[in-house]
């Protein structure tokens, strides 16, 4: 049941670019317009986030970044804080595509670093963007490249460059995944060896660990010719995704992933209209990502109904969208790595993606238990009065009522609306009416910090957090 | 869902960190043992013999008993070619039964799939502890994660009793309807009901639950406690999971090492006699299990990641004994530096699969491994 | 490498380095070091900030300069006695008792150097003699007791057992006002130095709070500071600073002018000696690896460069000097202090 209006597709618009809006936030975007508010977005500036010193000088595992539970809280504070949520969602995205974990790197800064890498380039042309992967150290030791040698090749990356980060499966053969590994021989870190050694034994000694960086080995480069992709040549890496950009079948995967992570989890008939486009722009543009998002979000698929709740919240947005919404942790707060840590059990550790593949989105987020978690950490947040944008609602609510009154439906409506706007079936509404019904009329004139009328707000935002709706993006 | 069957059910506590094998089954005979380990070892005089070879660590005591009653199987040198010394990825290979490649399923998950593959019963695998392992991990299978058993369900915070029933009518009211147009909704509401429906089991038992068994008030104790009236309320879980640690002692290792023990066994040791005296003890197997071993040389103060290890089969149908060869010290055994295992982890996971619960194990753990006779028959 | 002008009036030499990594468990090393201080006796006390992950690791820890672990006290997480959330500082006074502030905690701790818990003192608020997040402590030479009080830009002065004396300094930028100062020193004329962390500078006062000097401004070069968290000060009037943002360690004399910088050149301590004995075939490959490589553009700031470069410093958020004249710098992102002699 949509609501056509340009409030709902803007709240629609910030829950796809970012992690959803608060009422304040929502109107800042309408009154730049529906194409102001995308340029806005696609166009990060100063993000204004917590400060780095700030986090740092409280929490020194912030500081350190030696282990995964701070090193998740480091990135979600950011997430949490910035105003540039696109710049995190893309991140995220490519966070998510190029999956590089914890588990094998035992290096957390090194994952941060690629996650910078994502923020700095994750919006410009997909081309640089593969050169910078492969220069990532992060990626190096995950996909073994450290062990690719111009004596003994190793294949892990290559193929996965191909299979996984691009044109797909069906659209080269094992041969040029061979020449392709070959071309980033030599492509390793600064003291491979030792890294190599202390990753694999989760070594932190001495003194910590030692972050990485990259390093290109010419005498360990396979300087030959090559042929991939039927084209011949002396290729060193930057050549290979010179030609793997190129490719039609890598424009339908970046354009098609793009779709499934900003638009829907399913790609129907119409919605492959816009996916055209997208491919369209990827080349007119130069593989430019911006450009290509921008298609999307002007696309008539992006604003129908069709794509309106056709997507399933990942956790990431779940706990990031409740803390920005309750307005809280907006300071160094003790136990910062608990709060992070929920995102880990509903499915999704930041940085600890369990495979190369990734995590598998849409529908598979949902399980009992996670379900379980998703629903009490939301209405945790959502129900508490104290935090500064529940209050926010609360007032908003008073002030946008007939002298502070507000019966069971203006109640249950007035939670949906500021939440979002949230649209819910008619089943779901009435629920929440009948339960606000349960105490009457809500007045909420000379309310007082906590006190009954400010609760039963906190106790309606609680339920709206539990609909079956609202873990849907 | 109850049942008057009495089900065979597998409890797994999981060492974190990798647990000291060297100092937990302790060659005390062997020179070589103390010329290694000048600063972190058990002097003579304090290990719990088994044999005049091998010992029980003296924290173990509680176990000790358990094995001069018989229900205690040793695995001596259990691990996986290639050791792993990276605490995630050798905990994945142990969750995975993939050392090779990197595996998807849990060995459990795919157990819990095959006991129940209609997933009738959503309490047939429940994890104690927040976030679920992916050992009990597999696409379909509903695995309730349980914190705290008192307080398992939705909306926990809500401390208000009558807030929270009308809370959950409510949402019970908004994921109860009939399936409709969207497949996605349609999940959503199944996976509610089957929530709350898990829940509502699980909350009745400790009510259920009475014994003259007192648990330490520790983490683990507590944990095992929750197993206990989970498993005794006969709710049809066959798999209940816990772990416990951290194992990681690369430093200050006897001290830390010593009181990690003494809550594992005596954790063990409740458990076992709460079993006893609701007259369960054949009705379910302990394994105790740790994703590696630890260097055979000590670094000064801990010692570091090793290879190697061992694990423990307990309970009133397991036969007791010593089981797979105690690694060998000498030099030209080592795996640089390291115990070399000489039995696959997987050997163990089939027995239990197989002769536990009455599994094709194969597919569990891709492959034959053979079984040793750790299961009366 | 130390980077000296012309003719300083002063030369640090590197002795030696203390310190490993200790994850979570008794014994040996440290986690997060926050604050050092060392006796006459030749004890050196290490406070461990530590992460939460591995709160066992909250404590003080004791050694000395020939590298014997002596013991350990305190813990964490709590507010019971004795214990800590967030330790920061910590001061002698002239009884042999450590003061140790926590600026979560909101309050000072006593503890004997023997590591008996005494006592401890201090209510969260704003009021006089009131704290809110206590950072910095030191002591003057009749035994009062000065404490930077961050989130309410002040310092309070106190007697010993926490009865208020004064207090000076507000929130702001100008002289004698204050920006989430950081850590204190008293010199030998019972004169005051703050490290005003967020304005980058490092303010003097006398006994009583009255403004005297400041010294440096934000910035990368001589004489400037990026967030400086400590400070010290000699018999002879050099001024210290913990130079935490710029990964390094500044000497200034008496008047303020730049005299030297210390970027740390750290040595394999005993203990990591130790570790790498029983993993040499980590060792080996450490031995053939160039621990100062050059750096790619993007990771060229100092706190970037100071994380893959394992010498320098790390996170040098405090430093103080014993009765020979030497200087040992701790480092929270490295879990050691470095020692270096004044010729």
């Amino acid at each position: 049941m949509m609501i056509n209006n340009d409030t709902s597709l803007m709240a629609h618009l910030l829950r796809r670019a970012g992690f959803g809006a608060t009422r304040d936030e929502l109107e800042k975007y309408l009154a730049l317009g529906y194409e102001g508010a995308v340029e806005v977005l696609l166009n990060p500036s100063e993000p204004n986030n917590m400060p780095d010193d700030l986090i740092r000088r409280y929490h020194v595992d912030q500081s350190e970044l030696r282990d995964i539970a701070g090193s998740a809280a480091y990135w979600m504070y950011r997430m949490i804080s910035t105003s540039c949520p696109l710049e995190e969602k893309t991140a995220l995205f490519w966070h998510g595509l190029f999956a590089t974990g914890y588990a094998k790197l035992n290096q957390a800064r090194s994952l941060l670093n690629q996650v910078d890498m994502f923020r700095r380039s994750g919006m410009g042309s997909f081309e640089d963007l593969l050169v910078e992967l492969s220069q990532d150290p992060a990626m190096i030791v995950w996909l073994d490249n450290i062990e690719n040698h111009g004596s003994a090749i190793n294949e892990n990356f290559g193929r996965e460059l191909l299979e996984l980060f691009s044109m797909g499966i069906g659209n080269y053969t094992e041969d040029d995944i061979k020449e392709c590994s070959r071309a980033f021989t030599g492509w390793t870190l600064g003291n491979a060896e030792y890294m190599s050694i202390r990753a694999a034994k989760d070594s932190i000694w001495p003194y910590g660990r030692i972050a990485w960086h990259f390093d290109y080995r010419k005498e360990d480069h396979d300087d030959d010719e090559k042929t991939f992709l039927g084209e011949t040549g002396n290729f060193n890496g930057e050549d290979i995704i010179a030609i793997i950009a190129k490719q039609e079948s890598t424009a339908q995967f970046v354009a098609t992933r793009l779709f499934q992570f900003f638009a829907a989890d399913e790609v129907t008939e119409y919605g492959e209209k816009a996916i055209q486009a997208m491919i369209e722009t990827y080349f007119s543009s130069g593989y430019q990502v911006r450009d290509m998002l921008r298609t999307l979000f002007h696309s008539d698929y992006f604003k129908s109904e069709e794509a309106r709740y056709a997507r399933v919240k990942n956790p990431v947005e779940m706990v990031v969208g409740a803390i920005r919404m309750a307005g809280s942790y907006q300071n160094p707060a003790l136990g910062i790595e608990k709060v992070s840590q929920n995102m880990l059990f509903m499915g999704q550790g930041l940085l600890q993606p369990p495979t190369v593949e990734g995590w598998h989105e849409g529908s598979e987020w949902i399980d009992s238990g996670a379900l379980v978690e998703r629903v009490n950490f939301v209405a945790k947040e959502l129900s508490n009065v104290k935090s500064p944008g529940v209050r926010s609602i609360i007032d908003r609510l008073e002030t946008g009522s007939d002298a502070g009154i507000l019966d069971p439906a203006e109640l249950a409506d007035g939670c949906l609306d500021l939440l979002g706007p949230i649209e819910v079936s008619e089943a779901t509404r009435s629920v929440l009416v009948e339960y606000a019904a349960r105490l009457g009329n809500l007045d909420l004139k000379d309310h007082l910090q906590g006190d009954l009328a400010e609760q039963r707000v906190g106790n309606m935002l609680r339920l709206v957090a539990a609909t079956r709706e609202y873990q849907l993006a | 869902m109850t049942t008057n069957k009495r089900e065979k059910s597998l409890i797994v506590i999981q060492l974190s960190g990798g647990n000291d094998y060297l100092n937990t089954i302790i060659p005390y005979a062997e020179g070589k043992y103390y010329d290694s380990r000048t600063t972190v070892n058990i002097p003579q005089d304090r290990v719990i013999p088994i044999n005049d070879q091998l010992g029980f660590n003296p924290s173990m005591g509680p176990i000790k008993a358990l094995w001069d009653e018989g229900k205690v199987a040793v695995i001596n040198g259990i691990g996986y070619q290639n050791p792993n010394r990276s605490h995630f990825r050798s905990m994945d290979i142990w969750h995975t039964a993939e050392p090779d490649t990197i595996g998807k399923e849990g060995w459990l998950g795919r157990a819990i799939r095959d006991i129940d593959p209609l997933g009738e019963n959503v309490l047939t695998g429940i994890n104690f502890g927040r976030g679920l392992p992916r050992a009990l991990a597999c696409p379909g299978v509903s695995v309730a994660s349980v914190g705290d058993l008192a307080t398992y369900g939705l909306f926990p915070d809500v401390q208000d009793e009558e807030l929270r029933m009308f809370t959950l009518e409510a949402f019970s009211k908004m994921y109860g309807g009939a399936a409709g147009r969207d497949p996605v909704m349609d999940l959503l509401g199944q996976t509610g009901k089957d929530a709350l429906q898990g829940a509502d089991i699980l909350r009745t038992a400790p009510g259920m639950y009475s014994s003259t068994v007192e648990y330490s008030p520790d983490a683990l104790a507590q944990n095992v406690k929750s197993i206990s009236q989970v498993f005794h309320a006969n709710l049809g879980a066959k798999v209940l999971y816990t772990q416990h640690g951290p194992f990681d002692t690369h430093s200050g290792e006897l001290l830390s090492h010593a009181k990690l023990w003494n809550e594992v066994a005596g954790a063990i040791g409740s458990l076992m006699e709460d079993l006893k005296e609701h007259g369960t003890e054949d009705d379910a197997t302990i394994l105790v299990f740790s994703e590696f071993g630890r260097r055979i040389k000590d670094n000064g103060s801990g010692s570091d990641h090793g290879s190697g290890g061992g694990a423990f089969l307990i309970g009133g149908a397991v036969n007791g004994g010593l089981y797979g060869e105690y690694p060998s010290l000498a030099e030209a055994e080592q795996i640089e530096g390291d115990l070399r295992s000489n039995n696959d982890f997987r050997s163990v996971y089939t027995n239990i699969l197989e002769d536990w619960m009455g599994l094709d194990a194969a597919p569990i753990v891709n492959g034959q491994f053979e079984k040793f006779d750790v299961f009366k028959s | 490498m130390s980077t000296q002008t012309k003719s300083p009036g002063i030369i640090l030499d590197y002795v030696k380095t203390i310190g490993i990594v200790n994850n979570g468990f008794n014994g040996r090393g440290f986690a997060n070091p926050y604050d050092i201080i060392a006796d006459d006796d030749g004890q050196i006390f290490v406070l461990n900030r530590c992460d939460p992950a591995r709160a066992s690791a909250i404590r003080i820890g004791i050694c000395n300069l020939d590298d014997e672990y002596l013991g350990e006290f305190g813990s964490g997480n709590g507010s019971g006695n004795g214990q800590f959330n967030w330790p920061v500082a910590m001061a002698l006074d002239s009884q042999g008792n450590l003061h140790i502030t926590d600026e979560y905690n909101h309050r000072v701790t006593t503890y004997t150097t023997a590591g008996e818990y005494v006592s401890h003192w201090g209510t969260p608020g704003s009021e006089d003699g009131e704290l809110n997040g206590p950072a910095g402590i030191a002591f003057d030479s009749a035994d009062n007791l000065f404490v930077v009080d961050q989130h309410n830009s002040r310092v309070q002065k106190f007697s010993v057992d926490g009865t208020f004396i004064a207090k000076w300094g507000s929130s702001g930028s100008g002289d004698g006002k204050f920006n989430l100062p950081w850590g204190i020193a008293v010199d030998s004329d019972d004169n005051v130095y703050v490290a005003d962390w967020r304005n980058d500078r490092i303010q003097k006062f006398s006994n009583d709070g009255k403004f005297i000097a400041v010294f440096g401004s934000s910035g990368q070069g001589e004489g400037q500071f990026q967030r400086p968290t400590n400070i010290t000060v000699d018999l002879e009037g050099f001024i210290y600073v913990a130079d935490w943002g710029n990964e390094r360690v500044q000497v200034l004399a008496g008047d303020g002018s730049f005299q030297l910088l210390l970027k740390g050149e750290a040595t394999l301590s005993k203990w990591a000696d130790e570790y790498l004995a029983s993993n040499p075939e980590e060792k080996a490959e450490r031995d053939v690896s160039n621990l100062t490589p050059n750096l790619p553009a993007h990771l060229n700031t100092p706190y970037h460069t100071s994380s893959q470069t394992e010498p320098y410093f790390w996170g040098p958020v405090s430093l103080t000097l014993d009765d020979q004249g030497r200087l040992y710098v701790v480092e929270t992102n490295r879990h050691r202090f470095q020692v270096y002699q004044k010729r």
